[in-house]
């Protein structure tokens, strides 16, 4: 059994996510902070608001048939073979992040997999675009950035790549997911800060501050996003 | 020769192991006249370079003292920075400009008329506060007010103090507490056996005692520093303090002398600590201890060394140790005539200290005279074994070492020590058994390889040497003398515990560092009882002082915004803090607001109501539970409002319901409760029905929810909404419907109504809100729509009667005492709260929701005023408000169920003490109790 309730793409209307934009611009039908105004490519360390990324939850058994077609356990993160990036997120609990204004689609992928998966368990899709925020931090300092306000041990053998936890960043219940970015120098650490939307200017300006003596800059939004 | 040229030769020529930089000169203020420094001296080193030898009075008897120990811990030393107070000076770092002033005496440091207290000291023994401003009781205010104004220390600042603070956590394999020799072996041993560490050193170099050593310990220090350097798993904090171990092997840093905050709390949570803070040279008991001018062999060491700093012109040392045969050399090379060695170990002794205001002479044990302005002890070591006992553990007192040790054999697993704190030996089998600490310490928190526990290391013998045959202060920082021990011991306070809480030894700035063990000493010598028997008080933390602010940290208080959140601020909204909630209160005018919805039209944006997503086939089962009334009839298309009792059937929440498809429910909460009655129901689908078809997601801020209230309301709406018949009868009261809204798609619709007016829920997906929100109020401009808060929705239900839960309930009521009876099913087969509520309808005896209006329509009475009969209490107003439709009071309270019945007349309790009458209403509506404007 599958449920969706869909945000629907609506044409010539501009969405606005809960950061305040820096020199707004339109991407996608969202007013984000351009690349033009923000962060150049190679600056130290980076925040980015990628509300505008289609955010998909998806609820089913931990141990049944769509926990198996989804692939990816609890704690960790990866991307399909679509691109979307699939997080475990909590027991029984997934995140799909997708493209930008293809939430429907991803939802409607994601309805055909629970309905291929074998078994009678209750599987729910929600898409969860406009109710949530992410938002991305990336560069070389970002875990000691983030270990000012997340007690969690960012170290790489405790939290490599690919891992995904649910904890305490600066006093806000917040998904966190290791996404390393690639880098002409490399890999550089990279995290995904996903929290309930209404916290989301919130939650980046405690990283903004958290960040702030590390050099951080805000970032540019670039569809795709994820 | 003047007296200022004379000073300003106490700064020596460049010493090897300076950490002066002669090329960045400074200047700084002390107490209004300007010092020079250089960059990489603290404060004292500063002052003593030009000569001062007085820094601080003392803080009972405002003796003058001076410079003795040199680093952290000098209680002499302690003076007032600019707006902070209390700033250990032998370890701050001058700064260009920098203002210091020393405190604890008036009108000045050399004349201060406090220091009369010494005339008086025989009338001062310990105790005295105790026994002489106990009676009578009730003059103890106007001595409080007396003894305040003798109260030591620095002044805070009456403002904001500068600076912020902030914190970090770190997992560390190792964390090392000392950047000693033992310290940085261990370091590097576990960074190479693949440990991450820490490394916490409270001075502002590495090295501890190499720093003012031999060349050849020098260039060990070197050698080491590099490694460390090169060891990218070691992060080195300086000028940071472990002041704590907690459970976990939580171990709390406090880190300064950073350039973004003036202090970090780190708070680590090592894998294992090693304990290497190093021994503590501890001050000799004797007649004129505390003169200016006697200082610690360490003390003097480190000023020529590291500051290039001469101690004196004449110096008189009395060693125990080879530390202080090192500094008899140390003076000899910088100048200082050296006129006199008294070897304690061949049972020479030093007795009594002369001078007024600083050393003139010592007085040898044979009664010799010598003249000096220096006089160094070398008399022996403590072990501060803070780190270590605060796991529970003590030491245990080594006659052989004259110093307590730490008991290996009951140290946890996780904590190991190193250095002088471990035992004794040259400087390469300290660094071998430093290392070997190290691997092990790797060993145990990587959980690689069998334990192989460093061995114990052997103690040198060292005299007991703790105090002369003269008295002398044997707590410096609280003026405690050591007779004042064996006043104590002669009352009766014959234990270490209670010893230090009668005279406040080891009670001061130092918390017994210095002192602990000649306390432990001398009550052993008073009582006839042994060291080992006395033990030591019980190390607690902080092991450093601590500021409140490094404590509390950075202030990281969540906050909510709606997606209009930026619209209520450009138009002038006065922000009401909800919960974590800035919601608007109101626009100016909530009077006018409230008007305005009861003649046309207003909007409020209601996003912090909370939202829960219920899917599955079960989504009733749980309704039936949380609520009070009942679900499983619920219509597709169709919302319902509901209660929810805790078990105690005391109102926790209400809200409405809507079936939006077979198995998809939308409920909503109170603003307040909304993540309570998430985790409430989540709850009881985790503990007690896992077995249902039920997923509950939170989606309160998915959606921005605008309430369209007015008589013209579906006007408005009819201009923005498609897709949806707004007539009456196609959408009823109570009923939910699905569509766009201002061209946003997927929009829902609850026709409710808290205000008592013809209403719209709309709940829009939320990155849109702002969007529908400014559509609304274009598009009903010639209705006269705009914006109202939520103080102008709060009169607007209290007119309609509508409760709050939390406003209108407390902690106590029950769901019959909420007026809720119509809605209370007890013939339900179960719901949370209902035997309790069973029980209470059985009994009948309780308050009852009423509504009430005073009679003198001028006087609106505050909320939770009292309701009397007589003298007796008969309920509360809960609600309160001037009706702005009715133009009088109106009121919601509880009241005793004899008294709720319509037109019975009761007396309010008004703050001033005068009593109003007020009259019971029929129903709990004010305005249109017939519902005829909500049904509209």
């Amino acid at each position: 059994m599958s449920i969706r309730m869909g945000s629907g793409c609506v044409a010539d209307l501009i969405a606005r996510g809960p950061v305040r934009p820096v020199e707004p611009t339109i991407v996608a039908g969202w007013e984000v902070t351009g690349t033009a105004a923000g962060a150049p490519a190679g600056a130290e360390l980076i925040l980015t608001d990628l509300t505008p990324v289609a955010k998909v939850l998806v609820r089913a058994s931990p141990d049944g048939a769509m926990a198996g077609a989804l692939g990816i356990p609890f704690g960790r993160a990866a991307r399909d073979s679509s691109g979307a990036m699939v997080t475990g997120s909590g027991p029984g609990e997934w995140l799909v992040l997708g493209l930008v204004g293809e939430g429907k689609a991803l939802c409607r992928r994601l309805e055909d997999m629970a309905a291929q998966a074998e078994g009678e368990e209750l599987v729910s899709i929600l898409d969860l675009t406009h109710g949530r925020a992410l938002m991305r931090l990336t560069g070389h300092s970002a875990p000691s950035a983030l270990a000012k306000v997340c007690g969690i041990d960012l170290a790489d053998k405790r939290t490599p790549d690919g891992a995904a936890f649910r904890s305490s960043v600066a006093k806000l219940v917040t998904d966190v997911v290791r996404d390393d970015q690639a880098s002409a120098s490399g890999q550089v650490p990279s995290y995904l800060l996903h929290c309930e939307r209404s916290y989301g200017q919130y939650l980046f300006d405690a990283i903004l501050d958290a960040g702030a003596e590390f050099g951080i800059d805000i970032g540019g939004f670039r569809a795709p996003g994820i | 020769m003047s007296h200022r040229k004379a000073r300003a030769r106490m700064r020596l020529e460049r010493q090897p192991g300076e950490v002066i930089d002669r090329a960045a000169p400074l200047t700084f203020r002390w107490n209004g006249r300007q010092y020079p420094a250089y960059r990489g001296d603290t404060i004292i080193s500063a002052l003593a370079a030009a000569g001062e030898r007085v820094f601080s009075r003392s803080f009972k008897y405002h003796r003058p003292r001076g410079l003795l120990t040199g680093d952290y811990l000098d209680p002499g030393c302690i003076v007032q920075v600019g707006d902070e107070p209390n700033v250990r000076g032998a370890h701050r770092l001058v700064e260009d400009g920098m203002q210091v002033r020393a405190q604890n005496c008036w009108p000045s440091l050399g004349v201060d008329v406090k220091a009369a207290n010494q005339l008086v000291a025989a009338f001062l023994p310990a105790g005295f506060y105790y026994k002489t401003f106990i009676k009578p009781q009730r003059l103890w205010p106007a001595y409080e007010k007396v003894l305040r104004r003798f109260s030591a220390g620095g002044v805070l600042s009456s403002g904001e103090g500068a600076g912020c603070y902030d914190k970090r956590y770190a997992h560390p394999d190792v964390l090392v507490a000392g950047g000693g020799p033992a310290g940085m072996a261990a370091a590097l041993a576990a960074a190479r056996a693949g440990a991450s560490v820490l490394l916490a050193e409270q001075d502002h170099q590495l090295g501890g005692h190499l720093r003012w050593g031999t060349s050849a310990e020098r260039a060990v220090l070197s050698r080491l520093a590099g490694e460390i350097a090169a060891e990218p798993a070691i992060e080195v904090l300086i000028d940071s303090v472990a002041i704590g171990r907690y459970d976990g092997n939580m171990v709390a840093v406090v880190q300064r002398g950073l350039p973004h905050v003036s202090e970090r709390l780190v708070k680590a949570r090592a894998g294992v600590l090693i304990s290497a803070p190093g021994l503590i040279e501890r001050p000799y008991v004797f007649a004129g201890n505390d003169l200016p001018g006697v200082m610690l062999s360490t003390a003097v060491r480190r000023l020529i060394a590291m500051y290039a700093v001469k101690p004196g012109e004449r110096a008189v040392v009395l060693t125990a140790n080879l530390t202080g045969d090192a500094a008899v050399k140390d003076l000899s090379r910088a100048g200082v005539d050296v006129v006199h060695v008294a070897d304690a170990r061949k049972g020479e002794d030093v007795v009594r200290a002369h001078g007024r205001g600083a050393v003139r002479a010592v007085e040898l044990a044979g009664g010799e005279r010598i003249y000096c302005d220096l006089f160094v002890t070398a008399t022996g070591w403590t072990a501060p074994m803070s780190l270590l006992a605060m796991g529970g553990r003590q030491g245990v007192y080594c006659r052989r070492a004259a110093r307590f040790l730490p008991d290996p054999e009951r140290l946890p697993n996780e904590v190991l020590p190193a250095g002088g704190l471990a035992g004794d030996g040259s400087l390469d089998e300290m660094l071998a058994h430093a290392s070997a600490v190290g691997a092990e310490a790797a060993r145990r928190a990587l959980g690689i390889g069998p334990s192989r526990p460093p061995p114990a290391r052997p103690v040198d013998a060292h005299p007991e040497l703790f105090r002369a045959r003269t008295h002398g202060f044997v707590d410096l920082g609280e003026d405690v003398l050591s007779k004042d021990l064996g006043t104590a011991v002669h009352e009766g306070y014959d234990s270490a515990e209670l010893a230090k809480r009668y005279t406040t030894a080891t009670m001061g700035p130092t918390q017994g560092k210095l002192e602990a063990v000649n306390v432990a000493a001398i009550l052993a010598e008073a009582t006839g009882r042994s060291i080992a028997d006395i033990g030591t008080t019980t190390w607690r933390p902080p092991y450093a002082p601590v500021t409140l602010g490094a404590l509390a940290g950075r202030i990281s208080e969540p906050v909510q915004h709606s997606p209009m959140h930026s619209w209520h601020e450009r138009h002038g909204a006065r922000p009401l803090v909800a919960g974590t909630w800035i919601r608007p209160d109101h626009y100016g005018d909530p009077a006018a607001e409230a008007r305005r919805v009861r003649q046309s039209v207003g909007i409020i944006d209601v996003t912090p109501l909370g939202k829960l997503d219920l899917r599955g086939p079960d989504a009733p089962k749980l309704l039936n539970l949380l609520y009070v009334n009942k679900w499983s009839k619920l219509d597709i298309g169709r919302v319902r409002y509901g209660v929810m009792c805790a078990e105690d059937g005391v109102v926790m929440d209400d809200g409405v319901t809507g079936r939006l498809g077979e198995h998809f429910y939308l409920m909503s909460t109170t603003s307040s409760g909304a993540q309570a009655v998430e985790e409430w129901a989540e709850n009881w689908l985790q503990t007690s029905y896992p077995d249902w078809a039920v997923h509950l997601t939170p989606v309160t801020t998915a959606y921005a929810s605008i309430n369209v209230a007015g008589p013209r309301s579906r006007d408005l709406l009819l201009r923005v909404v498609e897709g949806v018949d707004l007539a009456p009868e196609a959408f009823p009261y109570m009923h939910v419907r699905n569509g766009r809204v201002a061209g946003v798609d997927d929009c829902v619709m609850w026709r409710i109504g808290f205000t008592g007016e013809l209403s719209f829920e709309l709940h829009v997906p939320a990155s849109y809100g702002l969007h529908v929100w400014q559509a609304l109020l274009e598009a009903g401009e010639d209705l006269g729509v705009g914006p109202f808060g939520v103080e102008a929705q709060r009169i607007l239900r209290l007119e309609k009667g509508h409760l709050i839960v939390g406003q209108d309930t407390d902690g106590l009521t029950k769901g019959f005492s909420a007026g809720l009876d119509w809605a209370i099913k007890l013939d339900k087969d179960d719901f949370a709260g209902k035997p309790e509520l069973a029980w209470q309808a059985a009994d009948g005896d309780y308050l009852r929701l009423v509504g009430l209006q005073p009679v003198d329509t001028s006087v609106v009475p505050p909320e939770a005023c009292q309701i009397v009969d007589g003298s007796a209490i008969v309920g509360r107003v809960t609600s309160s408000r001037m009706s702005p439709t009715l133009g009088r009071p109106v009121c919601l309270a509880q009241l005793a169920g004899r008294l709720a019945v319509p037109g019975a007349r009761v007396e309010v309790l008004l703050p001033d003490g005068r009593l109003v009458a007020a009259r019971v209403i029929e129903g709990l509506a004010h305005v249109d109790p017939d519902g005829e404007r909500l049904r509209g």
